[in-house]
C-alpha cells in the first residue's frame, strides 16, 4: 500500500508510447480502410439500386404519360368523327343544332373545346359556335386544313391563330353522300397543357411537351411558354422508337431525362427530374450511413484505445516483470561479486591478523614472567596489548562472518512449517517486543505446504528481519508477519513493519555488505547480505519495499522443492 | 616414562612468523615445539623424531595440508593432527576429520583454544599409547605363560 517498489524509473517507457501509437495508428487504419470500404460498397450498390428504380419510374411515367395524353386526344378526335357520323351534315351546317351539340361536348369535356365550326372543302365556315367571331375566317392556307383534306383527321401543333392565344385544331373530315365536309375544333392548349403538367412526381418532377419542329406544345420548366422554340442544343428531336433515358447536366442542372414520341411521332413527350431529387432519399441515407459510421469508428476507436490500455498494462506488467529479474540477477551478480572480493581480502587479511594476534599475544606471554613484573610501565604495556588483542579479535570475527557469508554451505533440507517456524522466532522476541510497546500481527494462510528447506537458516534470516523490524520501530508499533501459498510451487513470507521506512536512496544498497546505517562499531551491515544469501542459496528471492515514515516490508519467497545452487568459492 | 614428558608438537605453517611466534608461545606453555614450512618437511621430521600432536595449517602451497595429514597417518598412525583453517575450508577440514583427524581451528585463533585441542589430542594419543602398552605387556605375559607351562 503506498509502498515505493525499489525500481527506477524506466528510461525506455518511449518505446511503450512509440508502441502505442505504432498500434493505435495501424488498428485504425484497419477500422477505417475496412468500414469505409464497406460503406462505399453499400453506398454505391445502393445508389445503383436507386438509380435503376429511378429509370424505371421515370420510363413508367413517360409510358403512362403517353398513354394519358394520347387517349385525350383521341378520345377527342373520335368524339368529333362521332358527331360527324350521328348528325347530318344538313343538321349540322345549322347554328342552333351545332351550338347543342357545342353545348354537350363543353359540359362533357370540361370546356376543353373553345370553339366548334363546320367547313366547306374551301375552308369557309358554314356554321360555327365559340366566343370569337370567326364565322367569314377563311382556312384554306391553315396547314391543318391542308392535312385534314389528306387524312380525313387531323390534330395540329399548337398555334397562335389569329385570336393570338395558344391552342390547336382537331379536324375531322366527313363524307355523307356527295358532300363532303369538315368538323372543326379548338382545343385550349392551356387546358391540355394542365394535363400534361398535372402530372407531377418527387419534388422536380415534370413533363412537358415539343412539337417535331421545335416549339413547346406545352410550358417548359425553365420558364419557356407554348409556342417558344426550344434552346439550341437543349434537346435533340432525333426520331427514335420507344424511350430514351439518360442523365444529363444542363445549366447547372443535373438531371434525368426520359422522353417519346406520341402523336405519331408528331410531338415529344419529355419527362425529367432532378438527381437531387432521385437521390434525396439515398443522400438522407447517406448522411444517415456517416452518421453510423462516424459511431462506428468512434466506437472502434475507443475499443482500440481500450484494448491498447489493456495491452499496455500487460506489456508493462511484464517489463515490470523483467525488470525485477533483471535487478534481481543485477543484485545477486553484484552481491557475489562483491561476496568474493570479501571473502578474498577477508582471507588476505587473516594470515597478517593471526600473526598480528600471536605477535602480541607472545608479548603478553613474556610480560607475565616473573623478570618483567618489576619494569616500567608494565600496566600499561599489558593494557596496550590487550587492547591490540581485543581489536584483533574483533577483526577476526569481522572476517569470520565474511567467510561464512561466502563460503558455500551444507544446507540440511528437511521439511519444514514455515507458519510453526515463524512463530518460534516471533515468539522468541515477542516478549521484549512487548516492553517497547510492538505488537506482533500474524496472518498465517492455515493451508499452507510443508516446504523443504534449511530451517535452521531460514530461521537465522527470520530472526534478522524481525530484529531490524524491531530496530526501525524502536517504540509502538506494529509488525505484521503473514505467509501465503503461491500458484507456482512456492510460498511467501512477509515481514512488515510501521517503523521509520528506508529512504530511497539506501533501499538499493541494503542488501549490500557492509552497508550499515547504525553508529560505527553497532553494526556490521552483513546481516541482510547473508539473509539475502541464504535466500537465494536457498533458490528464493527477497525484496523489499519502505516508504519512509510508513514502514518496510521485507518479502521472501521460497519454493517448496529447493533448487540448492552450491555455489563454489 | 612418557606421561612425565612434556607433549612433542609439530608446528607446520608455510607463514614463517605466525609459525615461529606461536612456537614460541607453545614452548612458554610447556609444549616441546618444533616448527616446519611445508608438509615435505615434515614428513622427513616425523620420520626420525617423535611427535605426539601434529598442528597442521590446511592451505600451504605444494602439499597442502589434507595431503599432509594423509601421509603422516600412513607413516606414523599413532600421531593425532590438528588442522588450522582459514576461510571457507571448513568443510575441507571436516572432510580431513573423517581422515583421522583430531579437530580443527579456525585461523586465527585464540591460543588458548589451540592450547585446549592440543591437549585433547594429547590425551588421546595418551590413552590410545596406554592401552596399546598394555596391550603389549599382555601379549608379552601370554607368551610367558605359554613358554612356563611348556
Amino acid at each position: 500500500m503506498g509502498m515505493h517498489m525499489k525500481r527506477k524509473e524506466r528510461a525506455a517507457s518511449v518505446y511503450s508510447i512509440r508502441l502505442r501509437w505504432h498500434i493505435i495508428i495501424s488498428y485504425c487504419l484497419a477500422a477505417v480502410i475496412s468500414l469505409a470500404l464497406i460503406a462505399g460498397i453499400i453506398y454505391f450498390e445502393y445508389r445503383s439500386s436507386v438509380n435503376e428504380r429511378a429509370t424505371a419510374r421515370l420510363v413508367s411515367v413517360v409510358m403512362e404519360h403517353k398513354g394519358t395524353i394520347e387517349n385525350f386526344l383521341f378520345e377527342l378526335a373520335n368524339t368529333m368523327r362521332m358527331v360527324t357520323l350521328l348528325e347530318d351534315f344538313d343538321n349540322l351546317r345549322q347554328q342552333d343544332v351545332l351550338e347543342q351539340v357545342y353545348a354537350v361536348l363543353e359540359k362533357e369535356y370540361d370546356f376543353a373545346f373553345e370553339d366548334l365550326g363546320v367547313l366547306d372543302l374551301d375552308g369557309n365556315h358554314l356554321a360555327y359556335v365559340g366566343p370569337y367571331d370567326l364565322m367569314d375566317r377563311n382556312y384554306i392556307q391553315a396547314e391543318w386544313f391542308q392535312d385534314v383534306l389528306e387524312k380525313e383527321m387531323v390534330i395540329s401543333n399548337v398555334f397562335l391563330g389569329f385570336r393570338q392565344a395558344p391552342h390547336f385544331i382537331i379536324a375531322v373530315k366527313q363524307t355523307n353522300g356527295q358532300d363532303t365536309w369538315i368538323l372543326r375544333a379548338t382545343v385550349n392548349a392551356v387546358k391540355f397543357a394542365s394535363l400534361v403538367e398535372y402530372v407531377r412526381f418527387g419534388r422536380t418532377g415534370f413533363a412537358y411537351i415539343v412539337s417535331h419542329d421545335g416549339y413547346y406544345q406545352t410550358r417548359s420548366r425553365d420558364g419557356y411558354r407554348v409556342m417558344d422554340h426550344v434552346a439550341p442544343d437543349h434537346l435533340d428531336l432525333e426520331f427514335f422508337e420507344g424511350v430514351n433515358f439518360w442523365e444529363l447536366k444542363q445549366d447547372q442542372r443535373n438531371f434525368f431525362r426520359a422522353k417519346t414520341w406520341i402523336k405519331d411521332n408528331d410531338w415529344l413527350l419529355v419527362v425529367e427530374q432532378d438527381v437531387d431529387d432521385i437521390y434525396g432519399e439515398l443522400y438522407l441515407l447517406r448522411q444517415n450511413a456517416l452518421i453510423f459510421f462516424a459511431l462506428g469508428g468512434i466506437l472502434l476507436l475507443v475499443l482500440t484505445l481500450m484494448t491498447m490500455k489493456l495491452l499496455l498494462r500487460k506489456v508493462k506488467l511484464i517489463d515490470a516483470e523483467k525488470e525485477l529479474l533483471d535487478e534481481q540477477l543485477i543484485q545477486s551478480h553484484k552481491l557475489a561479486s562483491i561476496g568474493q572480493l570479501s571473502a578474498g581480502i577477508a582471507h588476505e587479511i587473516n594470515n597478517p591478523l593471526a600473526i598480528i594476534g600471536e605477535e602480541s599475544g607472545w608479548m603478553q606471554d613474556i610480560l607475565k614472567r616473573e623478570n618483567m613484573q618489576g619494569i616500567p610501565e608494565h600496566d600499561e604495556l599489558t593494557d596496550s596489548l590487550r587492547e591490540i588483542n581485543q581489536q584483533a579479535g574483533r577483526c577476526r570475527k569481522i572476517t569470520h562472518k565474511l567467510l561464512s557469508f561466502s563460503r558455500k554451505m551444507d544446507a540440511t533440507i528437511r521439511e519444514v512449517d514455515m507458519n510453526q517456524l515463524m512463530d518460534e522466532v516471533a515468539a522468541l522476541r515477542e516478549r521484549e517486543a512487548g516492553l517497547s510497546s510492538i505488537k506482533f500481527i500474524r496472518d498465517y494462510d492455515q493451508d499452507l505446504p510443508m516446504i523443504h528447506t534449511d530451517s535452521s537458516q531460514v530461521r537465522q534470516v527470520l530472526f534478522n528481519l524481525i530484529n531490524n523490524a524491531m530496530d526501525a520501530i524502536n517504540k509502538n508499533g506494529e509488525i505484521s508477519l503473514s505467509t501465503k501459498k503461491n500458484k507456482d510451487k512456492s510460498i511467501t513470507v512477509t515481514i512488515s513493519d510501521t517503523g521509520m521506512g528506508i529512504p530511497q536512496e539506501n533501499l538499493t544498497r541494503i542488501f549490500d555488505p557492509f552497508f550499515t546505517t547504525k553508529e560505527p562499531g553497532k553494526g556490521t551491515g552483513l546481516g541482510l547480505s547473508i539473509c539475502h544469501g541464504i535466500i537465494e542459496k536457498l533458490g528464493g528471492t527477497i525484496f523489499v519495499a519502505s516508504k519512509v515514515g510508513e514502514g518496510t516490508t521485507f518479502t521472501i519467497r521460497l519454493p517448496l522443492e529447493p533448487s540448492v545452487t552450491v555455489a563454489d568459492d | 616414562m612418557q606421561d612425565n614428558t612434556d607433549p612433542r608438537i609439530l608446528l607446520v605453517d608455510d607463514e614463517e612468523r605466525f609459525r615461529t611466534t606461536l612456537a614460541k608461545r607453545l614452548k612458554g606453555k610447556n609444549f616441546e615445539v618444533a616448527d616446519l614450512g611445508s608438509g615435505n618437511e615434515a614428513l622427513d621430521y616425523i620420520k626420525d623424531n617423535q611427535v605426539d600432536v601434529v598442528v597442521l595449517d590446511i592451505k600451504m602451497p605444494g602439499m597442502d595440508g589434507i595431503e599432509t595429514l594423509g601421509e603422516v597417518k600412513k607413516l606414523v598412525p599413532g600421531i593425532e593432527v590438528v588442522l588450522l583453517t582459514g576461510h571457507g575450508t571448513v568443510e575441507t577440514a571436516v572432510e580431513g576429520m573423517r581422515d583421522g583427524a583430531y579437530d580443527y581451528l579456525m585461523k586465527p585463533c585464540e591460543i588458548d583454544e589451540l592450547v585446549e585441542k592440543i591437549n585433547g589430542a594429547f590425551a588421546v594419543k595418551k590413552e590410545r599409547d596406554l592401552r596399546l602398552k598394555q596391550a603389549e605387556d599382555r601379549s608379552r605375559l601370554d607368551k610367558l605363560e605359554k613358554a612356563v607351562r611348556f
